[in-house]
């Protein structure tokens, strides 16, 4: 399970998230939704452990562990897994020699065997064929040249090929169309195992008609102002984050 | 301009030793060549920083050593097994020089096909001095050209290779040996590629040392590639870690002519690749390339000047530099358009990473531009490896040196993706992957 508490954390110098804590139990998605520039980019980063996103005051607890004392790599080979608001275009690198270089990092960390070229082909092509998408992805550059919708569920893609512990979603579900939107949903919704913690970070109520979560957390002005079931998602979608934010803040 | 005395006078002394034991001495025309170049050598000296086109590379390094020229240098014993690693393959024509001197018992020219003639400058005819000592039409000032006056005084060796009209040679490889000793030797070799009409050749030139200690190489290579020829031309220089490698390329294209460079330079302390290519008719066509790889102390300088002289002319310049430790890159690209030179296509990209914080690249495009209708286009960028790919592999798992690694291959790949035949791909990325494991680790 992934436990915060009274997170604070600066990004140049400012403090963006103001003392946060958030419990996701094992085997439950949670959804996180909040107003732009309410920190939900931050916490994402902040958990992934990107450089600038600096915590001074409060812990994250993974499985037992500290996240934050951990560099980015080690926190993915312990099962953290962040998909990209906006993934990272690499020409010169393709996604198959970056994918087998990742997914076997995070073997050697679990002590399983690594994959040969043979092995994780297999494994890649699987995958891809049950997310609907083409093989010529893996000898194409990482990102370079895909379209908004092709990013995302690639993405997706690699998060089923590192079965992660820990999956944030940081706004995937943002400039999709439905049918990207269902393609993802669906990649969301098939890794729900009792041994999977998810947090779906998103502006909008949309995606969470697909992905249907067990918990909704407001984020606002760098604090969780309020938790509730999947209703709270239809809520805010009616009546936006305004007066939440206003109650909270009075 | 004051010169050095005492670094030029060793060469005047020299030369006066070594003349009438030169390749083509005896031929009054050739002497007088050789005796105006030493003299112009003699009022110029080294070029130093006040010369624009030397402003980043500073020779004072080069010009404190004394290097011994010879006419006839000893020949050290070797084999061919010792030269294997250095082949581009285990078949390639191959042409090698030790100590700049041709050695046919080293070299594997018994396949050369009908129509092309490959040999040493020593039995190279008249005509192919007449072209050797051909003054590159690219306009540059004298002061620039000092050492490539030196050249053709001391010219003991090099390389003539010859294709007639619609000859194929695929490809030679011009292996240059380094065994240096004491005192530390320079070697002037002189190559000449000539193209006829319609041909095709792929020549490789690779440097490198078998010992340690410091040398100078200082080359001259005219090429000549006349209507609808094309040569692919590359070049690794990979000379001993004291080594001072100086090289002049010139490049004469006519009507529909086509020349493709590519260059890894990784060799020497201080290393300057120079190019002027001259787009002599319509519709010729240059495409260069190259990556600098530098560590430790080495200054590795690339200088590339392009003159589209007619109309339609397409040329490239595409070079990356990778300078790790207190290293330093350079790169200087000219591109002039004459006013005849309507409807040329021009470009030039200049990228540079540095790895360190005391690694350090100059870049300096310059463009002269006289026609109207002409494409032209130039970039470049000096940086560090790109945080947010950085973090993106980090995030998946891959530690951050193997990010790193990944990063720079990637960087260096788009570049060697681009080379014609799979033969100098895989030589290349071979010198580029050993260079990477050794030397770009911070």
């Amino acid at each position: 399970m992934l436990n915060i508490e009274d997170l604070h954390v600066e990004v140049d110098g400012k403090e963006i998230l103001h003392g946060l804590d958030l419990r996701v139990p094992s085997g439950e998605v949670h959804a996180v939704m909040g107003p732009n520039g309410s920190g939900k980019s931050t916490l994402a980063y902040t958990l992934a452990g990107r450089e600038g996103y600096a915590v001074t005051r409060g812990r994250v607890l993974f499985q037992g562990h500290d996240l934050t004392a951990m560099k980015p790599e080690e926190r993915a080979q312990e099962g953290v897994f962040l998909a990209f608001q906006y993934p990272v275009e690499i020409p010169g690198v393709s996604n198959a020699n970056f994918l087998k270089s990742a997914v076997n990092a995070v073997r050697r960390h679990r002590g399983q065997p690594e994959l040969d070229a043979i092995e994780f082909l297999k494994l890649a092509r699987q995958r891809l064929k049950l997310l609907n998408m083409d093989d010529a992805l893996l000898s194409r550059a990482i990102n370079v040249g895909f379209s908004g919708g092709e990013k995302k569920r690639n993405e997706i893609f690699q998060m089923w090929m590192l079965d992660p512990r820990l999956a944030i979603l940081d706004e995937t579900d943002s400039g999709l169309d439905i049918d990207a939107l269902k393609i993802v949903a669906e990649g969301v919704n098939a890794l729900r195992d009792p041994g999977r913690t998810t947090l779906l970070i998103t502006h909008y109520q949309r995606l969470l008609d697909y992905v249907v979560p067990d918990k909704v957390h407001v984020l606002a002005a760098g604090r969780i102002i309020k938790s509730g079931g999947k209703e709270l998602a239809l809520e805010l979608e009616a009546k936006g984050y305004a007066d939440l934010v206003k109650a909270a803040a009075a | 301009m004051s010169v050095d005395i005492a670094s030029i006078d060793p060469y005047i002394r020299q030369f006066a030793a070594a003349r009438s034991l030169l390749p083509g001495a005896g031929f009054a025309w050739l002497d007088a060549k050789r005796d105006a170049a030493i003299k112009r050598f003699g009022s110029n000296g080294f070029p130093t920083a006040k010369v624009e086109a030397w402003k980043f590379t500073n020779l004072n390094p080069l010009a404190r050593t004394a290097f011994h020229n010879v006419a006839v240098p000893s020949q050290p014993a070797l084999t061919k097994a010792v030269l294997a690693p250095y082949r581009l393959t285990p078949d390639c024509h191959l042409v090698v020089f030790v100590n700049g001197q041709f050695r046919p018992d080293l070299s594997a020219l018994d396949h050369v096909p009908d129509g092309t003639r490959v040999v040493g400058l020593r039995d190279a005819d008249e005509d192919d001095l007449h072209a050797l000592i051909a003054p590159p039409s690219v306009a540059v000032d004298t002061p620039a050209r000092s050492l490539f006056d030196l050249n053709t005084a001391f010219m003991n060796d090099g390389a003539v290779v010859h294709l007639g009209r619609g000859a194929v040679l695929d490809p030679v490889q011009l292996l240059f040996v380094a065994i240096p000793d004491s005192p530390p030797p320079a070697f002037q070799p002189r190559n000449l590629i000539c193209a006829e009409a319609g041909s095709s050749a792929t020549v490789l030139e690779t440097y490198v040392s078998l010992g340690v200690g410091a040398y100078w190489t200082n080359v001259v290579t005219q090429i000549a590639i006349a209507p609808n020829a094309i040569l692919r031309h590359y070049k690794l220089q990979a000379e001993g870690g004291s080594a001072f490698h100086v090289a002049a390329t010139s490049v004469r294209l006519e009507h529909q002519a086509a020349y493709r460079m590519f260059a890894v330079s990784l060799g020497a302390e201080l290393g300057r690749n120079e190019f002027d290519i001259d787009l002599a008719a319509t519709d010729a066509t240059a495409r260069l390339a190259g990556v600098t790889l530098a560590c430790d102390a080495q200054h590795l300088d690339t200088t590339i000047r392009i003159d589209h002289s007619k109309p339609r002319g397409t040329s490239s310049q595409e070079f990356r530099s990778v300078v790790a430790g207190h290293a330093h890159a350079v790169f200087q690209g000219r591109i002039r358009v004459a006013p005849d030179a309507q409807k040329t296509d021009a470009r030039q990209s200049s990228r540079n990473l540095l790895l360190s914080a005391a690694a350090a690249a100059d870049t300096k495009p310059e463009l002269e531009i006289l026609a109207d209708d002409v494409k032209c286009s130039h970039g470049a960028t000096v940086g560090d490896l790109d945080r947010d790919a950085l973090f993106y592999l980090q995030a998946r798992g891959v530690d951050e040196a193997d990010a790193r690694a990944i990063l720079i291959d990637a960087f260096l790949n788009e570049l060697i993706e681009g080379i014609d035949g799979q033969a100098a791909r895989a030589y290349f990325r071979r010198a580029c992957d050993s260079w990477l494991a050794k030397g770009s680790r911070p």
